[in-house]
């Protein structure tokens, strides 16, 4: 143990190349997964509350652009079984000096998931701030959405980041808005164990729309996936990057240090010995990268989460599961990338040693 | 260990460097091979030593080829020492550090340390020390497994005559005590302390002194 940091404090320049090559993958792989996970976890809590049951206009990619008619919830309500169905209306617009903001348009009966901080809940013409967007615009009475003026009629506070930086409004003034009846329905039922029955009678309603559990809503959607998979070969990008430079410095290491373990050959050290000196080496580089990275990324996802630009949008957090996953692919980054450069190490002939053709 | 060599042949390319060489070097004493430089001391005994391959003919050690050794690293760390022109000792690790590295139990360091006059030194580290400790250093990682046999090719290539003299000296000294020494050198002045002299010339074993 204590051989590999004197032989890393020896070689301190590049020992810090490579630590801070690592240090700089780690960390996008930390921020690229726990923002993207940040995302898809907030979107799907929005989902959750109060919803077992998501209808949709069938075959979309997006619910931005579902549109499906509203005076369905009356029939839905009425099933047995159904607690409640709200509608909403998932929109998006600019508010000036915003260049976009989440608007959403809420049937009355969800207004209750919002937890009021101050004024009321919006009637016909009025809207209701999230807490983040009401903060970055300064307390306004107003605002103007597609050139209409709407009166705030109060703020509200939610954990999710999608919604505490948007604006709700009541469902009727959003589709004349954004001219559609609705964009999803959201049913909550007395018992979950009847989901199924309930999702294959609302799909028999109506050929136009189409509707899941809210779990099997959250797996199958489009925009996670494309999130997800951008994230994961955002990630394995930056895995290879990671690889690739211990690859080349451990190559020049090697090249630097080549009398060193010409000489472990020469007293007979085996290969296996001098490849697992070199993967020891890495291995305390990368402990020391993956925990510096740690503390970068944390505050890096605290500053992004507190910056006006992305209103509480963008929300990334590291959970022990993360944290794991990456500790792996950080373990695995300095093997991998040592390996072949210690192999090498590993067959120094010793005969190079000896002065060719000396006196 | 007894050492020998049939019909040793070696080319480096096409040149003809060993031209049938045979030697039976006994198991302990001080072997000097010399020569003028380009005789084909160093590739005698890099071959003898187990490090070359030579293009043709056999070397054996207790009568087994290398072949029936089983593993060379294990062989090597075994029975063989080796010291270079130049020291090798690893500057990040202190002089008993760098004998630590070889030893396959760590008793017999301090003591052979102090045998080889840098019992002081060893928590030094190797720019911190002169030419002739370094090459001391050097000398008790080789010795410190108790080899059979220690090969030397131009040890005191890096010193003055003086600690040159003194190296000598050590090598006389433990050969005594049963270890076998194996000495390249171009310089004629290792034949006063030597068991057994090797005279090469042109690839060939010219003479052989005792
Ligand atoms: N690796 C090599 N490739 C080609 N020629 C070599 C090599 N090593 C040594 N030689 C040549 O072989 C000859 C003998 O070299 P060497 O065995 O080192 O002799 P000595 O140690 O007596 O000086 C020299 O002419 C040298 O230039
Ligand atoms: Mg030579």
């Amino acid at each position: 143990m204590i051989t590999p940091v004197k032989a890393l404090r020896k070689n301190r320049f590049k020992t810090a190349l490579i630590f801070l090559s690592m240090t700089v993958s780690i960390a996008a792989i930390f921020l690229i997964s726990a923002i993207s996970g940040g995302v898809v976890s907030m979107y799907s809590a929005m989902l959750k509350t109060d919803g077992d049951i998501i209808v949709t206009q069938k075959g979309i990619a997006d619910t931005f652009f579902s549109d499906i008619n509203r005076s369905m919830t009356t029939t839905i309500a009425a099933m047995e079984g159904v607690k409640e169905v709200s509608a909403l209306i998932l929109g998006a617009a600019p508010v000036d000096p915003l260049p976009i903001v989440g608007i959403y348009g809420v049937s009355d009966n969800r207004f209750k998931s919002y937890t009021l901080k101050q004024g009321s809940y919006p009637k016909t013409r009025e809207v209701m701030l999230g807490s983040k967007i009401y903060e970055t615009l300064k307390h306004p009475e107003t605002i103007v959405l597609s050139k209409q003026t709407f009166t705030v009629s109060g703020v509200f506070k939610s954990r999710i980041g999608f919604e505490d930086g948007g604006v709700v409004m009541p469902l009727e003034d959003a589709g004349k808005l954004f001219h559609k009846s609705a964009s999803i329905f959201l049913i909550s039922l007395n018992d979950l164990g009847q989901s199924d029955a309930i999702v294959a009678k609302v799909n028999a309603l109506n050929s136009q729309i189409e509707a899941k559990t809210t779990e099997s809503f959250i797996d199958s959607y489009n925009q996670f996936k494309i999130i997800q998979t951008s994230s994961d070969v955002i990630g394995a990008m930056a895995f290879l990057m990671g690889i690739l430079g211990i690859v080349s410095m451990m190559s020049m290491v090697v090249n630097d240090r080549k009398a060193e373990f010409g000489i472990m050959r020469s007293i007979g050290l085996s290969s296996g010995a001098i490849i697992a000196k070199l993967l020891w080496e890495t291995l305390i580089i990368a402990l020391a990268a993956f925990f510096v990275a740690w503390g970068l990324s944390e505050g890096v996802l605290e500053l992004i989460e507190h910056a006006e630009k992305f209103q509480g949008y963008i929300n990334g957090e590291i959970t022990a599961a993360l944290l794991l996953k990456v500790f792996i692919v950080s373990v695995v980054m300095a093997l991998v990338g040592t390996l072949l450069p210690a192999v090498y190490a590993s067959r120094i002939d010793p005969m190079s040693l000896i002065q060719r053709g000396g006196a | 260990m007894k050492i020998e060599a049939h019909a040793l042949e070696h080319y480096y390319g096409a040149e003809h460097i060993l031209r049938g060489v045979d030697l039976s070097i006994p198991s302990s004493g001080f072997t000097a091979i010399i020569g003028e430089s380009g005789s084909g001391k160093t590739t005698l005994l890099s071959i003898l030593s187990t490090l070359l391959q030579p293009t043709g003919g056999t070397v054996t050690y207790d009568g087994k080829a290398l072949a029936e050794l089983g593993n060379i690293d294990l062989f090597r760390r075994r029975n063989i020492g080796f010291v270079f022109q130049f020291h090798y000792l690893i500057s990040y690790l202190s002089l008993r550090e760098n004998v630590a590295l070889a030893a396959l139990a760590p008793e017999g360091i301090d003591p052979l340390m102090e045998r080889l006059g840098i019992g002081r030194l060893g928590s030094r580290y190797s720019d911190e020390v002169s030419g002739g400790e370094r090459q001391r250093a050097a000398i008790a990682r080789a010795l410190i497994n108790h080899p059979s046999v220690v090969f030397a090719d131009e040890p005191t290539g890096n010193l003055d005559t003086k600690n040159a003299l003194g190296v000598y000296e050590l090598f006389r000294e433990f050969s005594n005590s049963g270890t076998g020494f194996i000495v390249a050198s171009h310089d004629k002045k290792i034949a006063d302390f030597a068991d057994t002299i090797i005279e090469m010339e042109d690839g060939i074993v010219k003479k052989i002194h005792h």
